[in-house]
Order: C-alpha cells, then sequence, then structure tokens
C-alpha cells in the first residue's frame, strides 16, 4: 500500500503508515477513503503545539511511543422502535454506507481524523428518521483494555423533527489511546441531548473530535465531564448552519496528578437568529493542567444571534494550572454576544462555615469542589443521567489531590 | 464549661482587638455579651469558633478541661462548639440538606455514633423544621442562596437544633431580622435552653434581650469586659447608653 507514497512522510506517522493495510472485505469506497487518510496523516504528521488549537496539550507522550491500532469495543443496547436504526460501525458499512459514506466525504482531511478515517473499526451510527423520538436516554458505554490506539467513529442522524437524548461514557484499562471522531447532524426542528462521561484509564491518552451541523431550529445540548486519563482533549465544533437553531454546551473537567484535560469548543453561527448558551468549569490540583478554549464565530449574515459564554475556574493548591482563552468573533452587526471568564481559590469564608459545623477540613473541600461542579451537572435534565454523573463525580474528587 | 482567662487577640496586621478578656460560663447558664460596634464581640465568637486571621498573644479558654484553642475549627465543633454566623455564608451547588446531613454525621463519627441514612435524617429534620417555621423546600436548596436574611438567621438556630451543641455563641443573631422573625429566631433559642447547655449571645441591642432572658450580662468595650450584672444591666444600657457605662468603668 506504501508503494504510491509521493511525499515525505512525518517520522512519528512512519509506523502508522507501515501498518496500514487496508480492510481485505471492504467495499471499494471505503477503501479509498482509508488510503486517502493514512495519506493526509502521513503527510502531516502530529499536531504542532504551534497550532492554536493545540497549544495547551503536552502531545509528546504520544508522539514518542507509537501506539498502534487496536481493536475498540463499543456496547450498544437493543433498540427496536420504527423510525430508528442504531448499529456498530461494522453493521453500518454492510448496510448502511449511504450513512457513513457523507460523514466520511467531509471532513477527514485534520491529523487524527485522517488517521481515524485510515483505520476505524470501533463505533457506531445511530439514525432516527423523520418525526421519531426516542423517549428514554441511550446508553452506550466505549470501553477499551489494551494498549494500541483505538479509532472509534461515531455518527448521529436525526432527521427533522425527530428527538434522542444519548448518555455515552468512555473507560478503560491501559495504556492506550483512544482517537474518537464523531460527527452529528440534526436536521430542522430536531433535538438532540448528547452527554459525554470521559473517566479513562489512569495511563490512557483521549483525543475526541465531535463536529455538529444543525439545521434550522435544531436543537443541540452537549454535556461533557472529563474525569480521567493522562491525556485528554475534547474539542466540540458546532455549525449553526439553519435559521433559529439553538444549541448549548455545557461541561467540566476534573484534572489531577500530573494529567492534562482540555475543553475546546468551537461555535459557527452561519444563519441569523441562533442562539448560544455555554457553561464551562474547570478544576485543576496537584500538578494537574487544564485549558478551556472557546471560539464563538457571528459570520456576517447571522443577524439576531445571541450568544453566551462563561468559564469558570478552580484552582487547588500552588502548582495546578488552568489556563483560558475566550474567544468571540463577531462579522455581524446586530448581534447580542457576552463572554465571562473567572479563575480562583476556594472560598476561605465557605471553608470555614462547613469546618465550624464539624465538617473535616478534605470533606469540606471536596464538598465545595463537588458544590463548583454541580452547577454544570444541573444543566443535565435527565435525573437519572445527572445523578450517575455526581456519583461518578464524588469518586473522581475522593482521590483528587487536596480533596481526599 | 468555658472559662477565658486574660485573653489577648491580635489581627493578624498587628492590630490588638481583645485586650485581657475574664469570662466564666457554665453549664446551663445564658449569657449575653453586650457592647458597641468595634469592641470586639464577633471577634471574640470568631476566636473561639476557630476562624483564622487572629493570633492569640496572651491568656486562655479552657472548654470542659480541654485547651479549646489548640483545636482545629471542625474539632471543636464536633466537641459541642456552635457558631450561629453574623453572615451565614452562600454556598451554591451544595445542597444544604446534603451539607446538614455531612455535619451531623461527622460529629456522630466523633463520638463514636452510628452515622444517619438519608431516612432516618430526613426524621430528625422534620421534627426539628417544625420547630423554627421553616419550610422544607428551603433544605433542598443550595446552603444559603437566596435566602432572605431572616431565612438565613432561621437556618443557623435550625442548624443548632439539628447539631446540639453543649456551647453555643450567637453572633448577632438577632440583626437584620423583623420582629415577627425575631420572635421565631428567639423561640427556637428557647427551645434549646437546657441544664447541660451554655448559651452565649452577642449583640448590640438590648431588644434580643427582651425576648431570650439572660442570666449574666457583660459590656465589652474596647476589648475588654467592663463591667458584668444581672439582666437589669441590659436594661440600664439601653437607658443610658454604652457611653456611661464605659465613663462609670
Amino acid at each position: 500500500m506504501t508503494g504510491a507514497i509521493d511525499f515525505p512522510v512525518r517520522p512519528e506517522a512512519r509506523p502508522y503508515l507501515d501498518a496500514f493495510a487496508g480492510a481485505a472485505n471492504e467495499p471499494e469506497w471505503l477503501a479509498r477513503f482509508r488510503k486517502h487518510g493514512i495519506n493526509r496523516f502521513a503527510e502531516q504528521g502530529f499536531p504542532s503545539r504551534r497550532s492554536e488549537g493545540w497549544r495547551y496539550l503536552d502531545l509528546r507522550g504520544l508522539q514518542d511511543k507509537p501506539r498502534l491500532p487496536a481493536a475498540a469495543e463499543t456496547r450498544l443496547p437493543e433498540i427496536t422502535r420504527a423510525g430508528v436504526w442504531l448499529g456498530s460501525v461494522a453493521k453500518a458499512i454492510a448496510e448502511r454506507p449511504d450513512l457513513l459514506r457523507v460523514a466520511l466525504e467531509d471532513g477527514t482531511d485534520e491529523a487524527f481524523a485522517a488517521l481515524n478515517a485510515a483505520f476505524f473499526a470501533g463505533g457506531f451510527v445511530l439514525d432516527v428518521g423523520p418525526g421519531a423520538t426516542v423517549g428514554q436516554p441511550i446508553e452506550i458505554a466505549h470501553a477499551a483494555s489494551s494498549g494500541g490506539s483505538l479509532h472509534t467513529k461515531t455518527l448521529i442522524n436525526l432527521a427533522a423533527d425527530s428527538r434522542a437524548t444519548l448518555f455515552e461514557t468512555y473507560a478503560g484499562d491501559g495504556a492506550y489511546w483512544r482517537n474518537d471522531v464523531v460527527d452529528i447532524r440534526l436536521g430542522p426542528g430536531a433535538v438532540l441531548d448528547r452527554i459525554v462521561c470521559i473517566e479513562e484509564g489512569a495511563e490512557a491518552a483521549h483525543i475526541g473530535d465531535v463536529r455538529v451541523t444543525l439545521g434550522e431550529k435544531a436543537r443541540f445540548g452537549a454535556f461533557v465531564l472529563l474525569l480521567g486519563g493522562k491525556t485528554v482533549r475534547h474539542e466540540l465544533s458546532v455549525v449553526m448552519a439553519g435559521e433559529g437553531a439553538r444549541c448549548r454546551i455545557d461541561g467540566a473537567f476534573v484534572v489531577g496528578g500530573s494529567d492534562e484535560a482540555n475543553i475546546v469548543t468551537m461555535i459557527d453561527h452561519r444563519a441569523a437568529g441562533g442562539e448560544t448558551r455555554e457553561l464551562i468549569k474547570g478544576v485543576a490540583a496537584g500538578r494537574g493542567h487544564g485549558a478551556f478554549q472557546g471560539t464563538i464565530k457571528v459570520r456576517a449574515g447571522a443577524q439576531q444571534t445571541d450568544a453566551q459564554q462563561t468559564s469558570r475556574s478552580l484552582i487547588i493548591g500552588r502548582r495546578a494550572v488552568i489556563d483560558t482563552k475566550p474567544e468571540l468573533e463577531i462579522l455581524a452587526d446586530d448581534v447580542k454576544c457576552a463572554h465571562g471568564a473567572s479563575v480562583g481559590d476556594l472560598d476561605e469564608a465557605s471553608l470555614f462555615y462547613l469546618r465550624a459545623r464539624g465538617i473535616p477540613e478534605g470533606e469540606a473541600r471536596r464538598l465545595l469542589i463537588e458544590g463548583f461542579v454541580r452547577e454544570a451537572v444541573e444543566r443535565v435534565s435527565d435525573v437519572g443521567v445527572r445523578e450517575t454523573l455526581m456519583e461518578r463525580l464524588g469518586s473522581r474528587l475522593a482521590t483528587l489531590e487536596g480533596a481526599e | 464549661m468555658l472559662e477565658i482567662t486574660n485573653l489577648h487577640v491580635r489581627l493578624n496586621d498587628g492590630r490588638e482587638i481583645l485586650k485581657g478578656i475574664d469570662l466564666n460560663v457554665g453549664a446551663g447558664e445564658v449569657h449575653a455579651i453586650m457592647g458597641p460596634n468595634g469592641s470586639g464581640k464577633s471577634t471574640l465568637a470568631s476566636v473561639l469558633a476557630g476562624r483564622e486571621g487572629y493570633t492569640v498573644t496572651e491568656g486562655s479558654a479552657t472548654y470542659l478541661g480541654k485547651d479549646l484553642l489548640s483545636l482545629p475549627a471542625d474539632e471543636r465543633a464536633c466537641e459541642g462548639v456552635f457558631l450561629a454566623f453574623q453572615y451565614p455564608v452562600e454556598i451554591p451547588g451544595v445542597n444544604n440538606m446534603y451539607f446538614l446531613r455531612s455535619a451531623l454525621n461527622a460529629q456522630r463519627r466523633h463520638r463514636g455514633e452510628n452515622e444517619l441514612d438519608a431516612t432516618q435524617f430526613l426524621r430528625v429534620v422534620r421534627a426539628k423544621l417544625k420547630l423554627l417555621d421553616i419550610g422544607e423546600d428551603l433544605m433542598q436548596r443550595a446552603v444559603n442562596v437566596g435566602f432572605s436574611g431572616g431565612e438565613k438567621k432561621r437556618n443557623e438556630i435550625f442548624q443548632m437544633a439539628m447539631l446540639e451543641p453543649k456551647l453555643a455563641i450567637l453572633d448577632e443573631t438577632d440583626s437584620g431580622l423583623d420582629i415577627d422573625a425575631l420572635r421565631t429566631v428567639a423561640g427556637g433559642v428557647n427551645g434549646l435552653r437546657a441544664a447541660d447547655r451554655a448559651i452565649v449571645m452577642i449583640t448590640h441591642y438590648q431588644r434580643l434581650l427582651d425576648y431570650i432572658e439572660p442570666d449574666h450580662v457583660h459590656v465589652l468595650q474596647d476589648g475588654r469586659i467592663v463591667q458584668s450584672g444581672d439582666k437589669t444591666l441590659a436594661a440600664e444600657l439601653e437607658r443610658r447608653g454604652y457611653g456611661a457605662i464605659g465613663d462609670a468603668a
């Protein structure tokens, strides 16, 4: 397969290029995408820290030790409902190539997305037909139990006026690298809530790239909770393509040890009357390093856009670091846009109040940190999911430096 | 129960606020400490509860035979010392009920008792809420967030009722209360008077003492107790003002 390469290959991409064989029994259209993907990755290699979106993440550990593709594991529920199709990526290749092809056709040029296109095996496809509704949250578990790199691809397609809620967890054991690419498309009037809890293994890396396109009056609610993994990056790009589309982006990270966690969001208002509400909370302890980069772009035609972005950071101890970089790019003149950011330590008065009631210092700190993150978790409307998230948060905080 | 001897306290910026306090509080007694603004009343309450930012330069405070000042704030609370805050702190994201259960269970652990589960705890809460005319919805909100001034003070006394301290220090519990709220709060405190519990009320005005009758009244001025007496002293203060007392001393 490598015979046709006619450009210089980046050294860190070489092991992946050598491992690339293409899957033997796949259709020709897919083989073409995979080939395109590996070539694009071989040419670009890993993103440089000099590129804006990657400046807060240290990828050297990942770059220096290649983690070759391994099998990913995605656990899906059975859904039998008219107008709803849910299946693994392997099943989708055979049964719903129409959906996958569309997703692959745009956006496989960035380095890790290209690598994902070359190797993706796990992940799932959800297609909800016009007007169909899935009442209960669909729970999906992305597991990992090996080393190597797991390239998962997810496609979520909601047709006009359909509705669904997804609750996805990412967890595992081992020094794996999960390279996850998620494509979400909402038709006119469609409503999707997607709640994600990332709790990867202590030595694991997680690079998640979520791309969303919203049709007219579509509503998208995203919630992400980053609790574990050595190197974790969650990128969310939303294109507000249809008029009157609304999105609500909430999330939080808790980072300790010498781990890194990044949340990167880009909301691109391309049509009039769109609304964005965004709240990101970050907690860093120990030698942890967290970052939030959030851009809201309002294009010239996107009049009457109403966007609000808020980020709050809590730094526990003197060696933890949080970087925040909010950015508004506004090219329309009749818009309401606001952003606010704050960084602080635990409030001494609150701490004393709790201790004056008999609560030991460590527990008091944990209560305050939990309360700080809860404000974001409370935006999740499903009570069961919210309780699960608070429980996961509680067990994460039990081992966080300065809260134990 | 509490013996304070020649207590001198400085702020971390070096200013001396308490300049030799002597005070003995016995079990079952209610003491009122009155004084003008800036006399050191709230500093005394803070130092007894273990707030940071103060340095004891001289003297001692012994509580049930223990050196109170050497204990961290949470241990003091577990040993039965309670401070009703002048300005109860708002803590967003921390549920009132959850907070109070954590506090009660921390104190029970300290005493070697079993922790209460959510159901047992709720039973105790419901019984005590009635005492202070507090709605159960207030318990489901974040600690003091969005509470009115009166609700905050009632919540303090409710916490006192839940935690059943041996020594309760009420710091300006009457400030910011209208007459109805004052009655409710005073009713709550009176209901908590007991032979094995001491109460120290810190107040600027005599008003509170019309509702909670003290056994002893002390006047604090410029970091010293300048006069002590029974409840008639409070009435005299009201009539003649702090200035007159100070001159007499």
